[in-house]
């Protein structure tokens, strides 16, 4: 790659120069992926900033579109311009950062990017060698293409849903956070440095279309569901209970809140009768196996339920995980953070933002002993890079600069 | 000729079992790896005897659901309780490039496969190493499963219906996530052996990998010290008002509606037929509409009731409005999107039946991802004793016949 703009990088991908070109959760996250281990990414965000910024948590709740929370966690260690590509000029400018860069990841509509004049073909034109990796809910073919779409939308179109969350009769339910998105951003972050690892091997760069729905529909719904539904035209449907074929296996109550209760195997059942007190009722002869049990799920889960509910969580966890038995507690985020376990394997790592502070963030999600990873720098302000990469990468005068800001293209 | 794939060339040994390990392998291998699976008839993997079978015929070579998830990992079977087995799994490690496993903590250097004992036979060799919660720590020799994994994450405390207990996911999200997941650190891994030559031995905790899904909740505890939980299917981080899935009409038919911004939400109203209770000027911004979020759902749930999902999204997409149907299992096979994506696709097995699998779920617009059926035991043996290793055939009898090759 060419001149780097930052002091040299270290990291698995140093050398490496991203565009992110994308808002919200999934393209920024991808290309926050390759920025962990050492990618250079530039951020090019509209004059307005990437939505995310208008998007809490803010601390205090009080919005301000330096101080998101979405935004800062998806962004860090990139630099930050701010381009406005639906102008001539907006578009030149970009088009010449794509000629100095590996790889541009976006989540924009395929119309939109078209109306831009920056489709894959468009990009390729400038710089063969340019990998863009696209990241939508629906992805760049087929009749919902076109479709508005979120995470939400995304997700409940796989069959994850309606197969394995809520109750049956009642609605199908996300997870609580941006599932699709972060399922197909790392679909996204794997196929695509392939395809930039392998540009030798192919012969340049390529268009990589992701589809957070198809990604999930596929390699999470498909690869157990797929089968069956061919060749015998049958299908289950949520049930609402951790494993509707063998108990116990789902959440239960607790006293200070919920257990994963897994006992399936004889020893783990052996065990969480131990640590229970051995009970006479866990003597019935329909308690005998795993299938029997899930046949009078609910006499024992009653039984157990009974237990838990006088036990804390983390008691009931270390108790059934040292006789043998797969118990979970159910952590809050709070609790997961606070857990001994993370801070003793050094997981989190302090960063600094100039709006926020120093913040405790999560630390890279794998480890690479060799060329180690994670979030060195906090996320950029809006357009905090414009004269460094506008101006020292791209080599554009001061007076160019200028006439860029007046023109609010950047 | 075809054009090559982005990582022909590439051999990987996976000793990844269930479903995690498999995932990090078919990966790779639908971009073009060799992919060897190391596994063994002296202890089959419990998901090729899950149901269904191919034809209704039970046999570890034909668990669908196996097939779909594996597919793509080619099969050596070698019986690694032999110390046999266990120095041609190490010869076949010296001729590769990667080795992906996901035993507990431990287990693979008591095997004689731990990253220096590999690193003496092939000395820029990447190790990849999956377990439940890292290799140290506390929580080092957690025993989950992959249904249960998030709960080490805070993950599952945020799933279920609002104001609610948390409801479990009813399969193993986690395990095809950090598969893929775990493929994009091995090629960062390449990435650093193609800068500097070295290989290394990758620490992938599943519990700080899947952490990246409850950042949002995560930024929320670090600036306000709340702890996040379930409510439903709103939005995240209360971004977009309405978010949601509503009924329709027939059977378990529902569909999603997310409004992101108050123009989309006039273009509701109006695709509504501008009822009087949408016509609250408090609702006409995104505070207002999450001030009075139960109300605005109930009603929109009460309108959708009677339309059919498909049309009902279709006509909303045609007025401005991001809406999708729910799609049950059911659905997936005849969905026109997925149709015309080439999602699931038929293949001939090459012991001789027909098996829908999953494609290639994402497109690259240069080359075709290499899709191939569900590994049969022992499928690569050939390829791999007598092409990779250059046994002679009385050699490769002899372990088979002593049941080293098994």
């Amino acid at each position: 790659m060419t001149e780097a703009l930052t002091p040299p990088r270290s990291g698995a991908l140093a050398g490496l120069r991203v565009i992110d070109f994308g808002q919200g959760v999934s393209a920024p996250h991808c290309a926050r992926l390759f920025a962990d281990f050492g990618a250079e990414v530039i951020k090019v965000e509209p004059p307005q900033g990437d939505a995310a910024r208008r998007s809490g948590p803010y601390p205090g709740d009080l919005p301000d579109d330096e101080k998101s929370g979405l935004f800062f966690f998806h962004n860090t260690d990139k630099l930050g311009v701010t381009c406005d590509a639906s102008q001539p000029a907006g578009r030149a400018l970009l088009l010449e950062l794509v000629k100095r860069a590996d790889a541009l990841v976006e989540n924009n509509l395929p119309a939109q990017m078209r109306q831009w004049g920056l489709s894959h073909d468009e990009l390729a034109a400038v710089n063969p060698d340019l990998v863009t990796i696209s990241i939508t809910p629906f992805g760049q073919t087929g009749p919902y293409s076109e479709w508005l779409g979120s995470d939400l939308n995304a997700y409940h179109l796989t069959g994850a849903s309606a197969r394995y969350c809520g109750r049956p009769s009642e609605a199908p339910l996300e997870h609580g956070t941006f599932s699709a998105d972060y399922f197909g951003s790392v679909a996204a972050a794997a196929w695509g440095l392939a395809a930039i690892y392998g540009r030798a091997l192919v012969g340049g760069g390529q268009h990589v279309d992701v589809s957070c729905a198809e990604a999930i529909a596929a390699a999470f719904v498909g690869g157990q569901n797929i089968g069956l539904l061919a060749q015998d035209k049958r299908w289950d449907s949520r049930t609402g209970v951790g494993m509707p074929l063998g108990a116990p296996a789902t959440i239960l109550p607790c006293r200070d809140g919920h257990v994963w209760m897994l006992a399936l195997e004889p020893g783990q059942w052996k065990g969480l009768c131990k640590v229970m007190g051995d009970p006479e009722w866990a003597t019935l002869d329909i308690f005998d196996n795993m299938y029997s049990r899930a046949q009078n799920a609910d006499v024992i889960y009653e039984f157990i339920r009974e237990w838990t509910r006088e036990h804390d969580k983390m008691d009931i966890m270390t108790k059934c995980q040292a006789a043998g038995c797969p118990v979970s507690a159910v952590f809050t985020i709070e609790e997961a953070v606070r857990h001994p376990h993370l801070h003793a394997r050094n997981y989190f790592v302090d960063v600094e933002h100039p709006a926020l502070g120093t913040l405790q963030c999560l630390g890279a999600p794998f480890r690479l002993p060799a060329s180690p990873g994670g979030a060195k720098r906090g996320a950029p302000l809006l357009g905090q890079h414009n004269d460094a990469v506008w101006g020292g990468l791209l080599g554009k005068s001061r007076p160019e600069l200028q006439r860029l800001r007046e023109q609010r293209v950047i | 000729m075809a054009t090559p794939l982005p990582l022909q060339g590439i051999r990987v040994i996976n000793f990844g079992w269930v479903w995690a390990g498999p995932v990090v392998g078919q990966t790779l291998g639908f971009l073009g790896a060799e992919v060897l699976k190391i596994e063994s008839r002296a202890r089959i993997d419990m998901t090729r005897n899950l149901p269904p079978f191919a034809e209704g015929i039970v046999d570890p070579n034909r668990s669908l659901s196996n097939h779909a998830c594996w597919a793509g990992n080619g099969s050596v079977t070698l019986d690694l309780k032999q110390a046999e087995g266990r120095a041609l799994a190490l010869r076949l490690i010296a001729e590769s490039d990667v080795v992906i496993e996901n035993f507990g903590p431990g287990v693979i250097e008591r095997l004689g496969f731990g990253y220096e004992a590999l690193r003496a036979v092939k000395p820029d060799i990447i190790l990849f190493s999956m377990p439940a919660a890292g290799l140290s720590g506390p929580l080092e020799h957690v025993r989950t499963y992959g249904l249960s994994l998030t709960s080490l994450t805070g993950l599952d405390s945020l799933v279920g219906y609002k104001g609610e207990s948390p409801l479990p996911v009813e399969n193993a999200f986690s395990d095809p996530f950090a598969g893929i997941f775990g493929a994009f650190a091995i090629l960062a891994a390449l990435n650093h052996r193609r800068n500097t030559g070295q290989g290394q031995h990758i620490e992938f905790s599943q519990q700080e990998a899947v952490m990246q899904m409850v950042g949002p909740a995560y930024m929320d505890y670090l600036f306000n010290q709340r702890s996040g939980a379930p409510k439903g299917n709103e939005h995240p981080t209360g971004a977009a008002v309405p978010h949601g899935v509503f009924p329709c009409r027939g059977d378990d038919r529902w569909i999603s509606i997310a409004v992101d911004n108050d123009a989309m939400w006039q273009a509701l109203v109006a695709a509504m037929g501008s009822p009087e209770w949408a016509g609250d000027a408090a609702l006409a911004t995104l505070a207002g509409r999450a001030a009075a979020v139960d109300r605005v759902h109930a009603q929109i749930g009460a309108w959708t009731r009677g339309f059919d999902d498909r049309e009902l999204a279709a006509t909303l997409q045609r007025a401005g409005v991001a809406a999708a149907p729910v799609l049950n299992i059911g659905d997936l096979l005849d969905d026109p999107h997925y149709k015309a994506r080439d999602t699931f696709v038929e293949v001939q097995h090459p012991l001789g039946f027909k098996e829908t699998i999953y494609g290639s779920y994402v497109k690259m617009s240069r080359c075709q991802a290499a899709v191939r059926p569900g590994p049969a035991l022992g499928a690569d043996n050939e390829r791999a004793l007598r092409g990779i290793l250059k046994l002679p055939d009385d050699e490769i009898r002899r372990l088979e016949q002593s049941r080293i090759v098994y």
